[in-house]
């Protein structure tokens, strides 16, 4: 394919202007020039798209049973129109607002969202995943305690898990198993990572009294439509994972990380902030602000290297939000709720055990009677991605709005087998 | 400027009505304050603002260092088709080949370009790339009981450069430009030394100007055991006519968004990648994809690795576009980068004679004049009077040593009429600058017009909330 305009008059006219005889010798300063390239031939739009889409084939789509970081909700069709006009899509990072608008009003209404489901003061316009964005505010509450011992309550998610020890090997942090005056930060995902809704109010407590920062994390948003937020609980930090709001699964990526902060935070936000300002006029209009803090700016003083975000995503979840508003976010949390209540009274009643104690939200445990290796591929057998394995002959299983009543009575039915 | 929290409606039901839920009341959420809007509101809304935003579909968008070429649309629908979008990352291997081959034919389509033995696609952008980069340079020194506390990069690099350094806790050090726009040697000289871990260059630099002693500085490099980074944000300058591992480097990230043609969606998401050496391999991120008996398997067990930077394996979306980017172009690869250098000397030569030209060097894929030469605030000026043509400014006050910077990178995909066009604006704006001053001061004629960024940052208003 080629997506490049000159024709050959335009060429030997280019070169002419600049000075130069041929476009090899524009690049001759190159060097070592390689001697070969073993790409492929190139390849037509048709050709292309018959190879890309016999890749694609050989992925089976089941019907979804898991969450786990990842969830399986409905995407109204609104969305995919919308993201795609080529204004939003082709566009970059509004470094001159007056031509970027549309996206800084965009990001606005994004951060606005955050908040208002959170229950907190001020969200950025995006970070790139849950896991990151997790990792980025055990960071901002180093930065702020001035410590660099980080504890985190059982129950998050175990990927997260590594990504956080990851970036805290590389930056000298350290995980720690106690809360003490090395504690920059109290790390808890709620619901956890079993499903089970906690009540944060003593760890909080516990948190604020050592001078520490409590870190809220979520992995499926959709639920704050119906659990009490985490900033009315007191928490100063907010992450998680945004992919619930009309991203595609799309094996992991590319996602929406977000985080919100209480007000004294504000100026430690990593990422782009979008703010409202007025021109000469007094006709007001939206910028990026508090720049100050970035990359571009302050170099090695800057709160994070974070440079491109997720805006598209940030986008895509604005309409979602939109699209559905209170009736539509609630009706998709109680369907959540209410299928994997069902699923697992079923169970239940075919003999399995239960491993929840506490109220759930969409996810939840089960110790299966036999190996859950086994279960999973019987279920992948009729079409059904029936949970994650995670050990100890345990099955975490996930329902969204979408598990029909007749799914759920196979999944019973081969799951029980 | 009506935001969408200023609706309310009947709402457009996409999912069926709910009874409510059994959760414990001290855990129950009271008050959920989104509006209830309906879809052909919403329609009408965001075609609204979509009006309102620029984007390489409306026209040239030459921001340097950001590689704004046309995004393919074939792309698009690729990434959408449903064993690609519909896919969750848990899914088992077996019944998910299909997208860990994307991953693993990328990898090597990467290896090639590059030279490099190993790639891994998990970093999100650019800057997680780094991080990743100097995380494993931080790792390998430690294991080799190096004590190694420095990073040599030039002043003319990416602020990620040393904000990334800075989150490793190394120290920078920064080497000023030499006359000609290279990093100057006889201070790069000065500096390296058995402290230093690596040296991070940009090649072509944010000059847009290929560096003239790269050979000489891996040299140096390599004689006191440091690593040499290239930041690989403007492959777009030399794609299949060199190899970066050729030219000495252990490391190289790429910004799949800028080189490989995904869109940039208003500031992300990016895709990052990392290729490295075989000696430093061990130490990419799990889980890794092999090929075992002609099936791919994520291989989670890598005692070196530094461990994990992503909930799951990366922008997988974003890699499936690259992939396909690759796939087009193919042994023709080196097109995409002659014309790309071929565009930007052109439109350097067409403006040459009215700005300030502080290197005076043929440039690589974009290239840096100043506006010093037209007085302070020049720059900012003629920026905010380019969008009243109907185009977009180019990257302005960056590289930060060169004053009243304007960086400009047209990409291969901008034919010589859109160069001519953006030349002959520029050139008029000139003239209006000398004969009309306040015009420009003034610009952009739009509404709203020139915003004031710095009541933004002292008046903060950051979202939108319900009226008590």
């Amino acid at each position: 394919m080629n997506y490049i305009p000159h024709t050959k008059e335009d060429i030997s006219k280019m070169l002419s202007v600049v000075g130069c005889s041929t476009v090899d010798e524009l690049v001759s300063e190159f060097k070592p020039r390689l001697s070969e390239l073993n790409l492929n031939n190139p390849m037509s739009e048709m050709e292309l798209v018959a190879y890309m889409t016999s890749l694609s084939e050989k992925n089976s789509q089941m019907k979804c049973f898991v969450g786990g970081g990842s969830y399986d909700h409905y995407i109204p069709s609104v969305i995919n129109h919308l993201v795609s006009r080529g204004e939003f899509l082709t566009s970059y990072t509004p470094y001159q607002p007056e031509a970027s608008q549309g996206i800084l009003q965009v990001l606005y209404e994004f951060q606005s969202y955050i908040c208002l489901l959170t229950g907190m003061d001020v969200s950025n316009a995006s970070l790139y995943d849950g896991a990151s964005a997790l990792a980025e505010a055990a960071l901002l509450s180093s930065a702020y305690t001035k410590r660099r011992g980080i504890f985190v309550d059982a129950g998050l998610n175990p990927e997260y898990l590594k990504v956080l020890q990851t970036y805290c090997d590389g930056t000298d942090l350290v995980i720690s198993n106690t809360i003490d005056e090395n504690t920059a930060c109290v790390i808890s995902q709620n619901p956890n990572f079993n499903g089970e809704i906690k009540n944060p109010t003593g760890l909080i407590e516990k948190t604020h009294l050592n001078n520490s920062l409590f870190i809220n994390c979520i992995s499926d948003p959709t639920s704050l439509a119906i659990i009490k937020p985490p900033g009315e609980f007191g928490a100063d930090i907010v992450v998680g994972e945004g992919q619930s709001f009309g991203i595609p699964k799309s094996f992991g990526g590319p996602y929406l990380g977000f985080m919100a902060v209480k007000q004294f935070l504000t100026k430690k936000l990593p990422g782009r902030i979008v703010g409202i300002t007025t021109d000469g006029k007094g006709n007001e209009g939206f910028v990026l602000t508090l720049q100050a803090r970035e990359q571009f700016i302050r170099r090695e003083r800057a709160t994070s290297n974070i440079t491109t975000n997720q805006t598209l995503l940030a986008l895509t979840a604005t309409i979602y939000l939109a699209s559905l508003g209170k009736t539509g976010l609630q009706n998709v949390a109680r369907a959540s709720y209410h299928n994997a209540h069902l699923l697992q009274e079923k169970l239940r009643k075919k003999g399995i055990d239960i491993v929840n104690t506490n109220p759930f939200y969409n996810e939840f445990l089960v110790k299966t009677p036999k190996s859950t290796e086994k279960i999973i591929a019987n279920l992948a057998e009729h079409n059904i991605f029936g949970g994650i394995d995670v050990g100890d002959n345990k099955l975490l299983v996930c329902c969204t709005e979408k598990n029909s009543l007749q799914d759920i009575d196979l999944y019973v039915k081969e799951a029980s087998i | 400027m009506k935001l969408i929290f200023e609706y309310n409606q009947a709402n457009t039901k996409h999912t069926p009505e709910e009874k409510d839920v059994d959760v414990p009341k001290e855990l129950k959420r009271e008050n959920l304050l989104l509006p209830d809007v309906n879809e052909v509101q919403i329609i009408r809304h965001y075609t609204e603002l979509s009006k309102k935003n620029y984007g390489i579909d409306t026209n040239l968008y030459p921001l340097g260092s950001c590689t704004m070429k046309y995004n393919p649309r074939v792309n698009e629908d690729i990434a959408k088709l449903a064993g690609f979008s519909n896919i969750h990352p848990l899914t088992p291997v077996n019944q998910a080949q299909g997208a860990l081959e994307v991953i693993w034919e990328l990898q090597e389509d990467l290896k090639k370009i590059t030279g490099m033995d190993a790639f891994s696609l998990q970093p999100a952008a650019g800057s997680q790339s780094e991080l990743l980069g100097i995380m494993i340079a931080k790792k390998y020194f430690a294991e080799k009981n190096e004590n190694r506390t420095k990073i040599i990069i030039p002043d003319s690099a990416h602020g990620t450069n040393p904000a990334t350094a800075a989150m490793c806790k190394f120290q920078t050090v920064t080497i000023p430009t030499d006359k000609r726009g290279n990093m100057d040697l006889d201070e790069f000289k000065k500096e390296i030394g058995s402290d230093v871990a690596v040296v991070m260059i940009t090649n072509p630099n944010t000059l847009g100007l290929y560096e003239e002693n790269l050979s000489e500085i891996k040299n140096l490099a390599k004689e006191n055991g440091a690593l040499m980074y290239c930041d690989g944000a403007n492959m777009n300058a030399f794609l299949g006519i060199s190899k970066p591992a050729d030219q000495g480097f252990d490391m190289i990230h790429l910004n799949l968004h800028k080189t490989f043609s995904t869109p940039h969606g208003g500031g992300g998401p990016g895709g990052g990648s990392l290729g490295v050496k075989t000696f430093l391999e061990d130490y990419l991120p799990v889980p890794r994809i092999k090929k075992e008996n002609n099936e791919f398997v994520f291989d989670c067990n890598q005692e070196k690795s530094v461990g994990k930077l992503h909930s799951f394996y990366g922008n997988f979306g974003i890699l499936v576009r690259a992939l396909a980017y690759v796939r087009s172009w193919g042994t023709d690869i080196q097109k995409i980068s002659k014309m790309a250098v071929l565009n930007a000397n052109y439109l350097f030569s067409l403006l040459k004679e009215d700005f300030d030209v502080p290197y005076d060097r043929r440039c690589a894929h974009e290239f840096v004049i100043s506006a010093k030469n037209l007085g302070e605030k020049s720059t900012i000026n003629i920026a905010k009077r380019i969008t009243d043509y109907g185009f977009h400014a180019p990257t302005i006050y960056f590289p930060l040593i060169v004053k009243e910077a304007l960086m400009i990178e047209p990409t291969e995909t901008e034919s010589k009429e859109t160069l001519d066009a953006y030349a002959n604006i520029l050139k008029i704006i000139i003239k209006e600058l000398k004969e009309e001053p306040e015009l420009l001061k003034n610009a952009p004629h739009t509404t709203p017009g020139r915003l004031d960024e710095v009541k933004a940052a002292r008046q903060l208003n950051l979202r939108w909330a319900p009226q008590e």
